[in-house]
C-alpha cells in the first residue's frame, strides 16, 4: 500500500509530532506509515483521512503487489 | 485495542528495579559461589526428591533461599519490563511487540535445540536454569533494540 501522507501534511503544514497527537498514536507511528514500513488499521486510516478532510481513498492506494 | 494483557506503563520501572537486583544477586550466586547463611530457611515445598532421596509431598525442607530469591526477582522484574506498555502503546508499537515475540521465542529455541544436541550432564542443568530466563532476555533486547531504531528513524525523519 502506498500513501500520501507526507504531501497532505505538507499541505496542511502540519508536524508529525501534530498529527499522531491528533489520531492517538505514537510520533514512530506516523513515521513508519510515511516510509511505507507500515500499513495502518482501518480505523486508523479513517481517523487520518478525518483530519484532513479526504476520504481513505485520496491518501491511501493499493500497490499491483496487494 | 481492548483486551491486550499488558501491564500500566508505571509498572515499568519497578520491574527494572526487580530485574537488575536479580541481575545483581545472580552475578554473585554465579561468581563467588557462596550461600550466605543469612538465606539459611525452612520453606514449605509441595515437592523435595532427588536421586539421593526419595520423593516426599507437602513437606518442609532446609534450603538456601537465595536462588528462589533470584529467580522471583529475575521472572517478576522480567514480565513486568517486557509486559508493561509503553507510554504510547499503539497498533504499531503491538505490531512491533508480537514480531520480537515471535521472534525471540525462535532464537531461545533455536539455542535450546543446540544446547540439547551439545551439552550434556551438569553443563546441560546450567543450560535449562538459563533457559528458564533466557525467552524474556531475548524478547525485551530485542523490542526495545526495535523500538530505539523506530525512534532513531524519527529524529532523522525531522531533521529532513
Amino acid at each position: 500500500m502506498k500513501n500520501r501522507l507526507k504531501i497532505e501534511r505538507a499541505i496542511k503544514n502540519m508536524t508529525q509530532a501534530r498529527l499522531a497527537e491528533a489520531v492517538q498514536v505514537s510520533r514512530q507511528t506516523i513515521n513508519a506509515i510515511e516510509l511505507g514500513k507500515y500499513n495502518p488499521s482501518t480505523v486508523l486510516s479513517l481517523k487520518i483521512a478525518r483530519v484532513f478532510g479526504k476520504n481513505v481513498n485520496d491518501i491511501f492506494f493499493l500497490e499491483e503487489t496487494d | 485495542m481492548k483486551t491486550n494483557y499488558l501491564f500500566p506503563h508505571t509498572w515499568k520501572k519497578p520491574g527494572w528495579a526487580l530485574f537488575i537486583l536479580g541481575i545483581l544477586f545472580g552475578f554473585y550466586y554465579l561468581f563467588v559461589q557462596s550461600e550466605p547463611p543469612f538465606f539459611n530457611v525452612r520453606l514449605f515445598a509441595l515437592v523435595d526428591g532427588s536421586f539421593l532421596k526419595p520423593y516426599s509431598f507437602f513437606t518442609l525442607v532446609k534450603t538456601n533461599a537465595l536462588d528462589e530469591i533470584i529467580t522471583v526477582l529475575l521472572l517478576v522484574g522480567g514480565i513486568l519490563i517486557a509486559f508493561s506498555k509503553e507510554k504510547k502503546e499503539d497498533e504499531f508499537i503491538s505490531k512491533i511487540r508480537l514480531e520480537s515475540l515471535v521472534w525471540a521465542t525462535y532464537v531461545n529455541y533455536a539455542i535450546l535445540l543446540i544446547a540439547v544436541l551439545f551439552f550434556f550432564d551438569l553443563a546441560f542443568l546450567w543450560v535449562l536454569i538459563f533457559n528458564m530466563f533466557t525467552l524474556l532476555f531475548f524478547f525485551i533486547i530485542r523490542f526495545n533494540w526495535l523500538l530505539y531504531k523506530s525512534k532513531k528513524g524519527l529524529r532523522h525523519e525531522e531533521q529532513a
